[in-house]
């Protein structure tokens, strides 16, 4: 091998050397940076993880004193406590109504609509129920 | 380049230098990665793998209208580590005196503020703080280097669980000055007192208290399900625990970008009962009530849907508060309803008279003479239990029904035989498990007709002689309410997951059908007889069809039937002629004037306070002209 080809591929190597310590620096700082960022959102999701779990048991505790304060005991006793005076309903105090109630408050809406008296040039008007003759 | 330096004598210099550098790192990888590699990564496993549980929440148990009946509360565990204060302090005072001092100014303040949120003695508080030692076997001691037969006492219970809101106050403990700003507050004044530590878990509570308890059941202490729905739905409420595999820094927090493996807990199931905690509240009030009056042995109410078999309510005196379920005797814990056995006495009178009806071998016309004191029968003469009261004319089977005739009831089932009568008894359930979903049932007492005395078939038809439990009862009087049909004890209505969807609907179940559809129509309208000239007049509510039979048995005390020990009885249902719920009263051995107890003056009146509550709350609707009139009148939805 003759010195100016010895040369040539020393400093071939050494530019390649320095081109890969460059590349494998770019990639292991990018591998870095990476790194860094799934560390941040994991511990990111952590967070929300926690929070939420947070929530659950807060959740859970209210459920557990809501289901609490609402058992028949306590209810009685603020009852007393309140003076609200109620008593269980009893079937002579009951009045059933056999007819619908939707239809018993729109006819008493209506009639109190057709009822009022009616000022100026407008003629009254009368409904009459349409019944059907069978055929 | 200079040709100085790619000489090739600094060539070879600097190859054989680089090769060898990686040659020395290629040993030493050999040296961590081959020979030494099971003891570092024992050591790395140890000191940074971490595998954390992750609690699955048990599921709630709800009754039908959505109330909870248990649940699960989360709770913190609060412990101390005595000498890790002490260890801190020395620590920094090795290095800074006057800061070891201000720090344990501040630690001190801390507990101060825990005390307070605890409701605590600050001398009690700091005894928990007061370094300890504990011995050991000297042959395992080698936990902190010495041999001396003790070591450091890490861990001492300081409450065994705060809730959540209370723990978010300890968190918020921050004894720096008031007028700091906020932001500029150090981290060593805020936060938990040092050597505090934390452990969470769930808490198995029941904020209905006593109310179904022995329907619900408990968890115990070892957190294993003990009796009633929580032991019979363990597999759906109690959910899987999850765990995730990852690793911790220094300071033992999880480094969540190394986490490896992670399965999530999945939160048990709900289980929805059929109890009405409404219906449930009445009985067990009209239960507080007759233990009080009568301070019975033993009672047992039970309500259930008559079309569907579905449970409504199911109590016994006495009971429990299940979160205190470590203060009552085991026997008390007993759900008396299925386990305990009773005679069954005139309630039984039903079988009896079911089976000649639809055998054909009586109407309700049919009459006997009830008055005779035995009857000659298969060549023999048997004696007859003796009726309380002597009867001028033959009674027909109705009558027999209404007023209990001993008498009558044991010729309904000479009529029948005994083959067919305990026939009949099995049909109606009795001497076999109803299928009660939970546990402990006992499935009575019925022997077979070849091991019957020549008296049985007098006594037996008459409810005695055999053994039966108060759902056995209660479920063959709601065979006739429902059509004939004997339907299957169900408590459990749904399951749903934790997030509400749900996952299995549970219908109404026929077990067998004991009679035609009729004859169960008939029985129903001469069972109404008993509450309207019968022994069960004061049942009767105005409107309603009530139909029912009162029991009165003699309790069997050291092999004798006692005069003065008695089980009270009433089952019955209503509206007769389309009935909606069947109820049961038992009174074991009540406590009443004069001495008797029938079912008659103890469990009848129960009977109709719990039906008229069942009637406003369920809106039972009357079947017949109620003849009373309404204290309040609406017309036209005017006052």
């Amino acid at each position: 091998m003759n010195k100016s080809s010895t040369h040539a591929f020393v400093n071939k190597l050494l530019v390649y050397t320095v081109l890969t310590i460059g590349f494998n620096g770019t990639v292991g700082l990018g591998t870095v940076w990476m790194r860094h960022q799934i560390a941040e959102t994991a511990a990111a999701t952590k967070q929300h993880e926690n929070r939420l779990a947070a929530v659950e048991r807060r959740l859970a505790e209210t459920t557990s004193r809501l289901a609490a304060e609402q058992s028949p005991d306590k209810l009685e006793a603020k009852n007393v406590s309140v003076n609200l005076g109620l008593v269980r309903p009893e079937e002579s105090r009951i009045v059933r109504i056999e007819e619908s109630p939707e239809e018993r408050l729109a006819a008493k809406r209506n009639l109190e609509i057709f009822a009022t008296d009616v000022e100026g040039d407008f003629a009254s008007v009368q409904f009459k129920r349409h019944v059907q003759q069978p055929l | 380049m200079s040709k100085g330096f790619a000489s090739s004598y600094r060539l070879v210099l600097l190859a054989t230098t680089v090769l060898l550098c990686f040659a020395g790192v290629g040993a030493r990888l050999v040296q961590l990665h081959v020979l030494d590699r099971a003891r570092l990564v024992s050591y790395v496993d140890r000191a940074r793998r971490t595998v954390e549980t992750d609690r699955a929440r048990r599921g709630d148990i709800l009754d039908a209208r959505g109330d909870v009946l248990a649940t699960s509360r989360p709770l913190v565990q609060l412990a101390v580590d005595p000498w890790a204060l002490e260890e801190y302090i020395e620590h920094v005072a090795k290095h800074n005196a006057d800061r070891a001092v201000a720090l344990e100014s501040i630690e001190r303040r801390k507990r101060i503020a825990l005390a307070q949120i605890l409701a605590m003695p600050l001398g009690d508080l700091e005894e928990f703080w007061k370094p300890d030692w504990r011995k050991v076997d000297p042959e395992l001691d080698s936990r902190d280097g010495l041999r001396d037969g003790r070591i450091k006492s890490r861990w001492v219970k300081l409450d065994e669980g705060v809730t959540e809101s209370v723990f978010n106050k300890i968190r918020g403990i921050n004894v720096s000055d008031v007028d700091e700003p906020e932001d500029q507050i150090s981290a060593v004044y805020k936060g938990l007192p040092r050597g505090l530590t934390i452990s969470r878990h769930y808490e198995r509570e029941y904020p209905l208290n006593r109310l179904a308890a022995h329907v619900i059941g408990f968890m115990n202490r070892e957190d294993e399900a003990s009796g009633g729905v929580e032991a019979f739905a363990d597999f759906y409420l109690r959910g899987q625990d999850g765990w995730r595999e990852s690793e911790k820094d220094g300071r033992r927090r999880e480094l969540a970008q190394f986490r490896t493996r992670q399965v999530p807990a999945s939160d048990g199931y709900q289980v929805v009962l059929s109890i009405d905690s409404v219906v449930q509240h009445l009985i067990e009030s009209e239960l507080a009530m007759m233990a009080e009056t009568y301070k019975p042995e033993k009672a047992t109410i039970i309500v259930s849907d008559a079309k569907s078999g579905f449970l409504l309510g199911m109590a016994n005196y006495p009971t429990y508060d299940l979160n205190h379920y470590t203060e009552v005797k085991l026997e008390v814990q007993r759900n008396t309803a299925v386990t305990d056995l009773i005679d069954p006495g005139s309630t039984f009178k039903i079988v009896a008279a079911s089976g000649a009806l639809e055998d054909g071998l009586v109407t309700p016309s049919t009459r006997f003479n009830c008055s005779i004191a035995s009857i000659e029968y298969k060549g023999r003469v048997r004696r007859f239990m003796p009726d309380e009261h002597t009867y001028h004319h033959p009674l027909s089977v109705a009558e027999i029904i209404s007023q209990s005739s001993n008498i009558g009831a044991a010729q309904l089932g000479m009529r029948l035989g005994e083959q067919r009568m305990y026939d009949y008894a099995r049909q109606f359930g009795f001497g076999e498990k109803s299928g009660f979903p939970l546990g402990y049932e006992s499935k009575g007492l019925l022997n077979t007709p070849d091991k019957w005395s020549a008296l049985e078939i007098t006594r037996i038809p008459a409810g005695y002689s055999i053994s039966a439990t108060p759902i056995q009862i209660h479920y063959a009087m709601a065979s006739i309410a429902s059509d004939g049909a004997l339907l299957k004890p169900q408590l459990i209505r749904e399951i749903r997951a934790a997030s509400g969807e749900s996952i299995y609907n549970f219908g109404g179940v026929t077990r067998r059908r004991v009679m035609k559809p009729q004859v169960a129509r008939a029985m129903a309208q001469m069972l109404r007889g008993v509450t309207q000239i019968g022994t069960g007049r004061d049942a009767a509510i105005d409107g309603y069809q009530i139909a029912g039979k009162t029991g009165t048995a003699q309790k069997l005390i050291d092999g004798k039937y006692s005069k003065r020990h008695h089980v009270g009885s009433f089952v019955g249902f209503f509206p007769a002629s389309a009935p909606e719920v069947v109820v049961t009263v038992i009174v074991d051995d009540a406590k009443v004037e004069g001495g008797t107890n029938y079912g008659s003056k103890v469990a009848v009146p129960a009977f109709r306070r719990v039906a008229k509550g069942l009637i406003s709350y369920l809106d039972i609707k009357p079947v017949e002209e109620i003849t009373t009139q309404p204290l309040l009148a609406l017309e036209g939805g005017r006052r």
